[in-house]
């Protein structure tokens, strides 16, 4: 028996030392750490389960058959994070460049597979230089497996993708599914091809950084989430991001204990919003004096940011924030944002996190740009998307509130549960001045008379008064109370109890 | 008898003036400035009125807009603070002729000694010590320059109308009084509208000790003790206290009978403070009379018991001091810090914007706050950057700087940054502590500026940290949702990383308390309620300290007694991992100038392809009246120029590249 058990940690230090030492040093001196490293970093210590540590690809072409390394360029399992229970998998670069083989696949899709049984969110960390090109299709159909089982998991199990490394070719379309997207500066890079391709097509010259590096997709494209400054900050971020998210569709949103009074008074918010209409002011300090210890947890902070959208917890429970950003192009509703922050209200909506919405919109950006590039199915999305939800949806409109958009922005008519405002709120179809030049036309060139109707205009909207009569706001409130407000809302709405009509699944304007 | 009192002006006196006034149960009239609209002081008083746009000319200066305040609103009597129009004679003028009250000296007393050439005169008449120098009208840069060389120098340049600092300049040789010259008489021009200059000796070793003075139309005055200010930095008060360290009871007595008999010549009536340089030896001479009530008058107020507004409204309304010179106390010792929206980091530039979060310490028998702000409000680049002055009283010397020290502690600005870690550093150094100061102070112990201040031994800094690094992981392990058998304990050792630290610390919990092991030495560490709060009280091992601790995750900024310090909390393995992690690099900014403030773009005195030396000015900025010189850091030629004159600037906005080639 001793001898058997000898075997039993002969293999498992073999395989625990993946594409071994030398590579390992290599994996170090790019400034990553290696699968396993990245494993214990992101779980509870001791409390990783590995499996299919002996898992080994069945391939004889190419010279292969003589070239196995145990654990097949993956390592997976399960573990806790804060107690909780997550599957991960964490492609091991150092083996075969991490490439995806038959085998590779499989074992992902057991660790996903078992996620969807008992109900716990999916950790995938990429690290690979792509399909294992000596298995041909088998590699291939390994990816489809996967894509397969992200979208069956898809608003089942909370799905995050680390891009550790490189994450190239079809391999992109797993992470692309999965809710959140999360990489390292300068380590890691994502395309569905490389600059090489690129070159002989386009005839374009571009780095792989430039083409699919952290900064690219945080800022430029909006594949990303966020951006993290290394392997150690990212785990660490990560473990405090996982937090906030409910263990799968059916379970509560996590809670716990917080020393933030709900009824705490935050007097600075009477002074928050500027006297002047067109003076921007940062809704990210509004909702910062909002959430409980100012802890908001903000995503794809450098991609559309006339809309902020991230996760906060008010009296230890978890929300998901949406607000418009008055200080970038006004806090107007483009294509970008009305994408962003669909995405993000249907995450919500799938794991029953309450939200709350802040609202200081002037409209939908005008202009050709936005009309070609397709504003109209575009922001039909993030309307699509809050008329569909069915969890507590609270409405805080700060200022303005102007035409379609304001409709949009969780108002009261898409079932809006709590719809607030405060005194600053105005709520109409446009602003005074353009409202008065379109209904007194005739009186244009007497600038006085448009004077006196602007003023008119202004007294019966710019307010938030004309919407409370109709019943549209429910209340008007002090912006110091604001949080004591929302808390108290979303304790009402706990059981809130909602279904839309049976269907196999609405059609979305995609 | 006054009933109502217009106050103008605004901010931290205008607020201090309603108080008294409201105490007395006189009835508050608040003027402001747009910039001002939802101002502090306008919603303390009990009514208030627009005077116009935010630049102080258009508004706090505006002689017809507020006789127009106090007739619309049938004022009796203005009380007009300091700065402003509070030693404008013209005002005073207006008033007169309205019939309203001024809370405050004669225009003849204001006149008289609002001209610093006229009020050495009359010092000298009426017997007070003066500087030697000479009293001529400097006709212009080269008229100082000769006179400079026959007093000798350092000389001190200085607007006839100037104070606080603005319109006054030291110079050393002749290159620096023209170049003085012309920047103080521009300045003086600008805050003062009046550009008349003259020169004097400037006494080495200085002390800026000044008399109180309280006198009423009856032909009393009295001396309520001094005040030393000798803690400047550029001509502007930080740290004033009530009484001096240095003055002996005779000293004191000399001073303040030659103050007096200085009142009586001008027939003074009403609160007044007369400023005196004191060398080495105790010899003092006469600097000037200021004819208005001194930013610095808590700590007079502190140690005598007195309310010096309350005085002057007595006075001005005839009534007879209510005490004679041997009533006057002088009772333990106070000490005021001046908080200023700057940044002390970066050459003390004035913070402008969102005051996010404002946070005091709490207000009782040894803490006072004065204060215009409250959180939320604006800091506006038109008017002075001092948003509070927190005065501190105990029995004796030491104590009231332990004292202040604490309540600096408990002091928390967000939004804009302050300088409360430079008024720490001040407190706690030995210098200071020992009374060993002159008006150079600043000057010689920091030549270099002010930079971020490391303690040599962080031991306490890295206990606190770990602990409450550890109290929020124990409380993130009391997530819902937990496996159970699975529960998170958290690890009790720990890695402290940052500012050249890397230390293992063990946490436990205890009792309620925490045990740190930190190299071999056992810590006990209570706290006040860490988790949601930005200030917390601990008690190390029996000994206090108060941390202002911001938090990202596992990073920490953590602020105490001035100190600054930038941690991270790893696990051992974390820590490992680190190791691995690459540095990564940081953009060099050193071929750059850039404005670090908010302003107006005022003089541009290079241009492409230019050479220039370390320290030639590169432009001027102005930002709060006040004029910032930007000067080369190190030698190279310009190759880039991207501002224009009168350009307006945000903060590190490029204005010229350099490159270093020749």
């Amino acid at each position: 028996m001793q001898e058997i058990l000898k075997e039993l940690d002969r293999r498992r230090d073999l395989a625990k030392l993946g594409g071994g030492e030398k590579r390992i040093e290599a994996q170090h001196r790019r400034g990553k750490l290696t699968a396993r490293e990245r494993i214990e970093l992101l779980l509870d210590e001791n409390s990783f389960e590995e499996w299919d540590i002996y898992v080994e690809h069945r391939c004889t072409d190419f010279g292969m058959g003589d070239n196995r390394i145990p654990g097949d360029g993956v390592v997976t399992g399960y573990g806790m994070i804060n107690g909780r229970l997550v599957f991960v998998y964490s492609q091991d670069f150092t083996v075969f460049g991490g490439s995806l083989s038959e085998a590779h696949a499989e074992k992902i899709c057991k660790v996903m597979d078992h996620a969807m049984k008992v109900g716990a969110p999916i950790i995938g960390i990429s690290d690979s230089g792509g399909a294992r090109i000596q298995e041909g299709v088998a590699s291939l159909g390994g990816y489809a497996e996967v894509f397969q089982r992200n979208v069956m998991a898809s608003g089942v199990v909370p799905q995050i993708s680390m891009i550790m490394g490189p994450c190239a070719g079809g391999a992109v379309y797993s992470p692309a599914i999965t809710d959140f997207i999360f990489m390292i500066q300068d380590t890691s890079y994502m395309f569905v091809t490389g600059p090489d391709v690129v070159k002989t097509v386009t005839h374009e010259i571009v780095t792989a950084e430039e083409l699919g590096g952290a900064k690219t997709h945080t800022g430029k494209s909006g594949v990303a989430d966020l951006a993290f400054e290394n392997d150690v900050d990212a785990i660490n971020r990560l473990r405090r991001f996982f937090d906030f998210l409910p263990l799968n569709n059916r379970s509560d949103v996590p809670e716990r204990p917080t020393q933030d009074p709900a009824d705490r008074l935050e007097k600075s918010l009477d002074s928050i919003i500027p006297a002047n209409p067109n003076k921007p002011y940062d809704m990210k300090a509004v909702i910062g004096k909002i959430v409980d210890e100012s802890d908001f947890f903000e995503i794809q902070s450098d991609y559309a940011k006339n809309i902020i959208i991230g996760f906060a917890r008010m009296e230890g429970s978890t929300v998901g924030i949406v607000a418009n950003q008055p200080l970038v192009l006004a806090g107007c509703l483009d294509i970008q944002s009305s994408i962003k922050a669909a995405r993000f209200v249907r995450f919500c909506d799938a794991f029953s996190i309450p939200l709350i919405t802040f609202v200081d919109v002037p409209g939908f950006m005008p202009g050709t740009a936005q009309e070609y590039g397709g504003i109209i199915k575009h922001g039909a999305k993030l309307l699509y998307a809050y008329a569909e939800c069915t969890v507590p949806k609270i409405t805080v409109i700060t200022r303005k509130a102007y035409g379609g958009a304001y409709d949009v922005m969780a108002s009261k008519h898409l079932r809006g549960d709590v719809n607030l405002a405060w005194p600053t709120a105005e709520i109409a179809v446009m602003g005074a001045k353009g409202a008065v030049e379109i209904i007194f036309r005739q009186d244009l060139d007497d600038a006085e008379k448009i004077e006196r109707r602007t003023e008119e205009y202004k007294e019966k909207f710019a307010n938030p008064f004309n919407a409370s009569r109709r019943g549209y706001i429910d209340d008007v409130i002090q912006p110091s109370k604001t949080r004591k407000r929302i808390c108290r809302s979303l304790v009402m709405l706990k059981t809130k109890q909602l279904e839309n009509p049976w269907r196999k699944h609405g059609n979305i304007p995609l | 008898m006054i009933k109502k009192l217009l106050i103008a002006n605004r901010g931290e006196i205008a607020c201090r003036a309603i108080k008294t006034a409201r105490k007395l149960g006189i009835q508050t009239i608040a003027v402001y400035s747009e910039a001002d609209r939802d101002a502090l002081h306008v919603s303390l008083a009990d009514e208030s009125y627009f005077i116009g746009e935010s630049a102080p000319a258009k508004s706090y200066l505006n002689i017809p807009k507020i006789i127009e305040a106090c007739i619309k609103c049938d004022a009796d009597a203005v009380y007009p603070g300091y700065g402003f129009l509070s030693e404008n004679e013209k005002f005073v003028e207006a008033l007169d002729k309205e019939g309203i009250v001024f809370v405050g000296p004669t225009t003849h007393a204001i006149s008289v000694m609002g001209d610093k050439i006229t009020s050495k005169k009359m010092a000298e008449n009426a017997g007070v010590n003066i500087i030697p120098g000479f009293i001529d009208i400097l006709q212009d840069a080269s008229h100082a320059v000769a006179l400079a060389n026959r007093i000798g120098y350092p000389v001190m340049l200085k607007a006839s109308k100037g104070g606080g600092g603005k319109g006054m300049r030291i110079a050393r040789t002749d290159e620096e009084c023209r170049e003085g010259f012309e920047r103080a008489q521009s300045e003086a021009i600008a805050s003062f509208g009046d550009g008349t200059m003259f020169v004097e000796k400037f006494v080495d070793q200085p002390r800026h000790i000044e008399i109180q003075l309280i006198a009423d139309k009856h032909g009393n005055c009295l001396y309520l003790n001094e005040r030393e200010c000798s803690i400047q930095r550029r001509h502007q008060k930080v740290i004033e206290e009530a009484p001096s360290a240095f003055i002996d009871a005779e000293t004191r007595r000399a001073m303040g009978e030659q103050a007096v008999a200085l009142a009586h010549a001008v027939n003074y009536c009403s609160a007044g403070t007369v400023e005196f340089v004191v060398d080495g030896q105790r010899n003092f001479y006469f600097l000037e009379m200021n004819t208005r009530l001194q930013v610095e008058h808590p700590v007079t107020e502190y140690i005598t018991g007195l309310d010096l507004i309350e005085l002057m409204i007595k006075v001005a309304n005839d009534e007879v001091l209510p005490l004679s010179q041997s009533d006057v106390q002088c009772k333990g010792w106070a000490i005021e810090s001046r908080i200023y929206a700057e940044d002390p980091y970066r050459g003390f530039v004035p913070s402008i914007g969102r005051l996010s979060s404002f946070l005091t310490p709490e207000e009782g028998l040894n803490v006072r706050i004065d204060t215009g702000v409250e959180s939320g409000s604006e800091i506006s680049m038109f008017y002075d950057p001092m948003i509070a002055k927190l005065i501190t009283w105990d029995e004796d010397r030491p104590r009231a700087i332990a004292q202040m020290q604490n309540a600096l502690d408990n002091f928390r600005v967000e939004g804009v940054k302050s300088n409360t870690p430079f008024l720490a550093s001040l407190l706690r150094h030995p210098r200071f502590q020992q009374a060993r100061l002159t008006t150079a102070f600043i000057d010689e112990e920091y030549p270099s500026g002010f930079a971020v201040q490391i303690p040599e031994n962080a031991d306490v800094f890295v206990v606190a940290v770990a602990t409450v690094h550890y109290q929020h992981r124990v409380r993130a392990s009391l997530i819902s949702g937990v496996l159970p058998g699975h529960e998170y304990t958290p690890s009790s050792e720990w890695v402290v990383v940052g500012e050249g630290l890397n230390q293992n610390v063990s946490v436990f919990e205890e009792n309620g308390h925490y045990c740190v092991n930190l190299n071999d030495r056992n810590y006990i560490f209570e706290s006040s309620p860490v988790i949601a709060h930005s200030i917390i009280r601990t008690k190390i091992n029996g000994e206090s300290y108060t941390f202002q601790i911001d938090r990202d995750g596992n990073r920490y900024s953590m602020y105490s007694n001035g100190y600054e310090l930038c941690l991270s909390v790893y696990t051992r393995n974390e820590a490992r991992c680190m190791e691995l992690m690459p540095e990564k690099t940081v953009v060099d900014m050193s071929n750059f100038v850039v404005s670090p403030m908010p302003g107006l773009l005022i003089s541009l005195s290079v241009e492409e392809g230019q050479r220039v030396e370390t320290g030639e000015e590169i432009a001027v900025i102005e930002a709060m009246k006040m004029e910032n010189i930007l000067r080369a850091e190190k030698d190279g030629r310009v190759k880039k120029v991207f501002l224009q004159e009168g350009a307006t600037v945000e903060p590190d906005q490029i204005i010229v590249e350099f490159s270093t080639e020749n």
